[in-house]
């Protein structure tokens, strides 16, 4: 910080001085950059390397960082021995779904909060605000009890409805903070141009935010492929199993015994949102910044 | 929305018109999986509940008074507040180091923000299988690594012995929620006035001046939003604990959400589950009031 503070201040003398004193200290950070790295990314790199392992290869101690000999077996096996393929497709059904009415939905009442002062809106915002603190745990009762008693359990567009009723109040947070930015000006002059308000909305407003919709889309797709408890109590045939309950299924099935198996449905499960994330990246850190800043 | 949009050329719908319907399909939802299904639990805390009829039997305070004397619940309640804090401190220090590391202009600065923030991506699944296998005590690798760096001279039970779980769940959720706090932190960095910093050198700020008077004033009201968000989210995490250790071994790492589940999935007490979650929701709330308390006591500081 200070050397940045040094340098735009910018006069030769303390920047010698500088010089010998900080150099040390750069480098001891650039150790921990390294360090901190390879913290976050070892774990992703052995599902990886343990995927293309042959079975013998996996159970010989010491491990081996690289594999010996690479194979896909532990793919074909996985698509053999599981229904995964139903999986994956019952989870991008279900979190692309969840995803396009999270950011539908999430945008215009996020623009309504944003723009309009009426009571009742004030009313819904706490609402959210509250919607947010419930533990989901503490409504999956009286949820799987209403979902199988209208005949909705084991169905993939239930799934999908519920979903975008969890992830609306993250998804207003971020977005509101959005419009709440500096949209309202531009707004104003589109209709001074003679834009009518929807046209305003359409042309101004939602390229304005879209970084935060990007965002927003992002987590909401990760949340939707991700989650597990409410997937595990509503959906038990095999048939409309998503990924994570599928999974964990697979996991007590295969025991300990096929680590092989196991992270190649990892490397699959985890390659679409890390994908993602990398497109979006830029616009994750300023979407969700902005949401938790100006809240 | 389209017809929407037909109708407002039309009629010219006014604002609050217009306010309503957008609001509309959002408040439905919420009302529907948040609002009713609490009111529902709030109520079911009251009753005993037979888990095929569903018939309720009233039952006063009593599901209320078993949370309180259950020792089993206190067990959980001490081991959620652990896990809770553990999570909050670990998650919120590293997170903000990790966060002025990637801000320093470091070499490869862009490529190491992209790979630290993976693992928050990364599904509860994902990250409980790897970790069970990296903490398995026969094959692990991390085990493998302890022992023959002669860190430890016998294999650790990371996920199998009852002292050791509830941390090594600590460790897997640090690891994939950290770069949430990094996000936030990262964000704010990036808008912390040069002005600000010029001004502190001039007075010759050194760089523990400039962190403790100017970039931590400057992070101090995301500080508090991510760690309220962080406090609920751990507090009603789920997917992590059970997924890693099934809440075992003998119960070691049932927190209280997986006790509400085996409550109401294995012992089929609705009613006691039910009042244990209200119980949990209502110190949520008091805790959120403290930090917006805190937040808004900041603002007006400021103003």
């Amino acid at each position: 910080m200070s050397e940045m503070a040094a340098a735009s201040a910018g006069s030769p003398m303390p920047r010698r001085r500088r010089r010998r004193r900080i150099r040390p200290f750069r480098l001891f950070m650039h150790a921990m950059l390294v360090v901190v790295v390879v913290v976050a990314d070892f774990p992703l790199a052995w599902i990886v390397v343990t995927a293309l392992k042959p079975d013998q290869e996996i159970a010989r101690y010491p491990p081996t960082l690289i594999p010996n000999t690479f194979t896909l077996d532990n793919f074909e096996n996985l698509f053999r021995i599981s229904p995964f393929a139903s999986y994956l497709t019952n989870s991008i059904i279900v979190a692309t779904g969840a995803t396009f009415l999270t950011v539908v939905l999430g945008t215009l009442a996020a623009y309504s909060f944003a723009r309009f002062h009426y009571r009742f809106l004030h009313g819904i915002g706490e609402l959210s605000l509250f919607a947010y603190m419930v533990p989901p745990i503490l409504v999956l009762v009286p949820i799987a009890q209403v979902i199988t008693a209208l005949g909705l359990a084991n169905n993939l567009a239930s799934l999908m409805v519920l979903y975008t009723a969890i992830l609306l109040p993250f998804a207003l947070w971020v977005l509101r903070s959005y419009f709440l930015g500096y949209t309202l000006d531009l707004e104003q002059a589109a209709m001074v141009d003679g834009c009518t308000r929807f046209g305003a909305f359409r042309r101004v407003v939602i390229p304005q935010a879209m970084p935060g919709l990007i965002s927003t889309a992002v987590f909401t797709f990760n949340a939707a492929w991700s989650e597990y408890l409410f997937a595990s109590t509503l959906m038990s045939t095999p048939k409309t199993l998503t990924l994570s309950p599928g999974l964990a299924l697979l996991l007590n099935q295969t025991g300990v015994y096929s680590w092989g198996i196991l992270m190649a449905a990892s490397v699959i499960v985890v390659m679409p949102v890390i994908i993602l994330f990398i497109i979006a990246q830029r616009q994750l850190v300023s979407g969700l910044g902005a949401g938790a800043v100006k809240g | 929305m389209l017809a929407a949009a037909g109708r407002l050329r039309a009629n010219g719908l006014s604002d609050r018109q217009l306010a309503f319907i957008f609001v509309l399909p959002a408040a439905i939802l919420l009302v529907m999986f948040a609002v009713y299904p609490f009111a529902v639990a709030a109520y079911n805390g009251f009753f005993n509940i037979n888990f095929i009829t569903g018939a309720r039997t009233w039952d006063g305070l009593a599901n209320y008074a078993d949370v309180l004397g259950n020792a089993d619940i206190r067990a959980a309640f001490v081991r959620s507040v652990i896990w809770t804090v553990a999570n909050l401190v670990v998650q919120t220090t590293l997170g903000l180091a990790i966060a002025l590391l990637l801000n320093a202009e470091l070499r490869g600065q862009t490529i190491a923000r992209g790979l630290v923030l993976f693992p928050y991506m990364v599904p509860a699944i994902v990250a409980a299988l790897v970790f069970r296998y990296m903490f398995n005590d026969v094959v692990g690798i991390v085990d493998y690594l302890l022992q023959s760096s002669g860190i430890t001279s016998e294999p650790l039970e990371f996920l199998a012995s009852p002292q050791l779980v509830l941390w090594t769940l600590i460790i897997v959720n640090c690891w994939k929620y950290t770069p949430f706090m990094v996000i936030v932190f990262l964000a704010r960095l990036q808008t912390v006035p040069h002005e600000l910093i010029d001004a502190g050198a001039i007075d010759g700020a050194g760089r523990f001046s400039t962190f403790r008077y100017i970039i931590l004033p400057w992070l101090r009201p995301v500080l508090l939003v991510a760690m309220l968000l962080r406090t609920i989210w751990t507090a009603n995490d789920f997917d992590i604990p059970y997924l890693l250790a099934f809440g075992g071994p003998l119960q070691a790492s049932t927190t209280v959400p997986l006790k509400i589940q085996a409550l109401a999935f294995s012992q089929r007490d609705i009613g006691l589950a039910s009042s244990l979650a209200v119980c949990v929701a209502i110190l949520l709330v008091v805790a959120s009031y403290f930090y917006l308390r805190s937040y808004r006591h900041h603002e007006q500081e400021v103003a």
